[in-house]
């Protein structure tokens, strides 16, 4: 039904995973203005690759997650690029959100990490929310690379202890 | 191997959350194939993911569904035009707002070309009624002129003809041309004669009508009709008891030539 691509399918998807991707979304870009955007773009990836998602290798969700979570962080890195290039102009956007939102109030998925160990939040954070890799997060905290790896597994496994 | 510590190890998680890298991956998709409880594991493990990031879902407008399904719609007519496609250059990909920015953008300048020619077409044509309207212009205060001055001329004639010592003497055809006519105006105190050719047909090529003044049975030179418009004013004559015109040479004849007789009249006495 979902490859036939009817307005019927569409409102399928949108009811059952728009709310959803938006939490992974803004798990990630941590701006609701943005995150709109995002969710429109990663809409219109799925849609247009919706031919190329193969149920056996996995669920439809996971599929789509994973699409939202590389979009949002393009997106991140395109958007720290423009910010290195100019200097942002003081909207209300960008003055208001220190005062809305006090440390540890995440948006979106984000939350999720927030009973972490402070050791493992970083890892968790640099490696799934910002799309660094385990290379590139060796050196950046001048971590050895078998240590990161085992933190981060390490991580990964309380959090799925955690968040049932 | 130990498939159970595998399981347990964090790295299917990774590779449900995207992060674990191509060797991890290529390593699962292998076990999952040999070992159905890692396929399992996944599953679970998928599961999870979803009832987590359900827990920490984010409401969307509600708007936004129909703005989302117009924007498919869009960008499906971009996808399935494969007519123009590959004549394009690989372009910038824009985000949606971006794209309709753009969009917009070519429409307006689109718009303003045709606005252009459209006011470029209309501001050479009003140029040329404007030139056509001064020539128009041109030519009507011309005509004005030639107006004025005809009428200065008739207002002088009509001084003359109003003068009371003018005396009218009409020259009815002679015989066999009794349809010409013509008329001598003369002022006794000034001597003027003034002639006007009621019905005379046009001078023949090489020929001119003379005016002859009879007097005491003698004709007497009264001088040449001229191409004058209406009233001509010919030779001064101190006393006559008649008028008449002849048709002779051009430039006049010192006799009248009388078979050539048009035209004659008594002075009233």
């Amino acid at each position: 039904m979902l490859k036939q691509r009817t307005q019927q399918a569409f409102s399928y998807l949108y009811d059952n995973y728009a709310a959803t991707l938006n939490g992974v979304i803004l798990g990630i870009i941590q701006d609701p203005e943005v995150s709109g955007d995002v969710l429109q773009e990663v809409f219109v990836k799925v849609w247009r690759q919706i031919g190329t998602y193969d149920p056996s290798k996995g669920r439809l969700f996971t599929w789509m997650f994973n699409i939202a979570r590389t979009t949002s962080i393009d997106m991140l890195r395109s958007r720290e690029w423009k910010n290195s290039q100019r200097n942002h102009s003081l909207d209300d956007a960008h003055t208001d959100l220190p005062e809305k939102r006090g440390i540890g109030e995440e948006m979106g998925l984000r939350k999720m990490i927030s009973g972490l160990r402070e050791e493992h939040k970083v890892l968790v954070e640099l490696n799934y929310f910002e799309g660094y890799t385990q290379e590139e997060i060796s050196g950046m905290l001048n971590i050895p690379l078998g240590t990161v790896k085992t933190r981060m597994r390490a991580a990964i496994v309380q959090l799925r202890k955690q968040v049932q | 191997m130990d498939i159970q510590a595998y399981i347990e190890s964090g790295v299917i998680e990774s590779y449900v959350l995207g992060i674990a890298n191509e060797a991890e991956v290529a390593e699962l998709q292998r076990l999952q194939q040999q070992h159905p409880e890692v396929a399992d594991a996944i599953v679970a493990c998928e599961q999870w993911l979803r009832n987590t990031a359900d827990r920490y879902a984010a409401p969307v407008p509600l708007a936004g569904k129909d703005q989302l399904w117009a924007a498919l719609q869009a960008s499906e007519e971009q996808t399935t035009s494969p007519a123009i496609k590959p004549t394009l250059a690989p372009v910038r990909s824009l985000r949606p707002a971006g794209r309709y920015l753009a969009a917009a953008s070519l429409i307006l300048l689109a718009g303003s070309i045709a606005l252009n020619i459209y006011f470029y077409s209309r501001y050479t044509h009003a140029q040329d009624q404007y030139l056509g309207l001064l020539t128009e212009r041109g030519t009507l205060m011309a005509d004005n002129k030639v107006y004025q001055t005809r009428l200065n001329t008739l207002q002088g004639q009509l001084q003359v003809l109003t003068d009371t010592a003018l005396l009218k003497v009409p020259m009815p055809g002679a015989t066999g041309r009794e349809q010409q006519l013509a008329t001598v105006y003369w002022n006794r105190q000034t001597k003027d004669v003034y002639l006007i050719s009621n019905n005379l047909p046009a001078a023949p090529a090489g020929k001119q009508y003379q005016l002859w003044a009879i007097v005491d049975g003698k004709p007497v030179d009264a001088g040449v009709l001229g191409d004058c418009a209406s009233l001509c004013q010919l030779k001064n004559i101190g006393a006559a008891q008649a008028f008449a015109i002849t048709l002779e040479q051009a430039g006049g004849s010192p006799a009248p030539d009388l078979t050539q007789l048009q035209v004659m009249g008594k002075v009233p006495s």
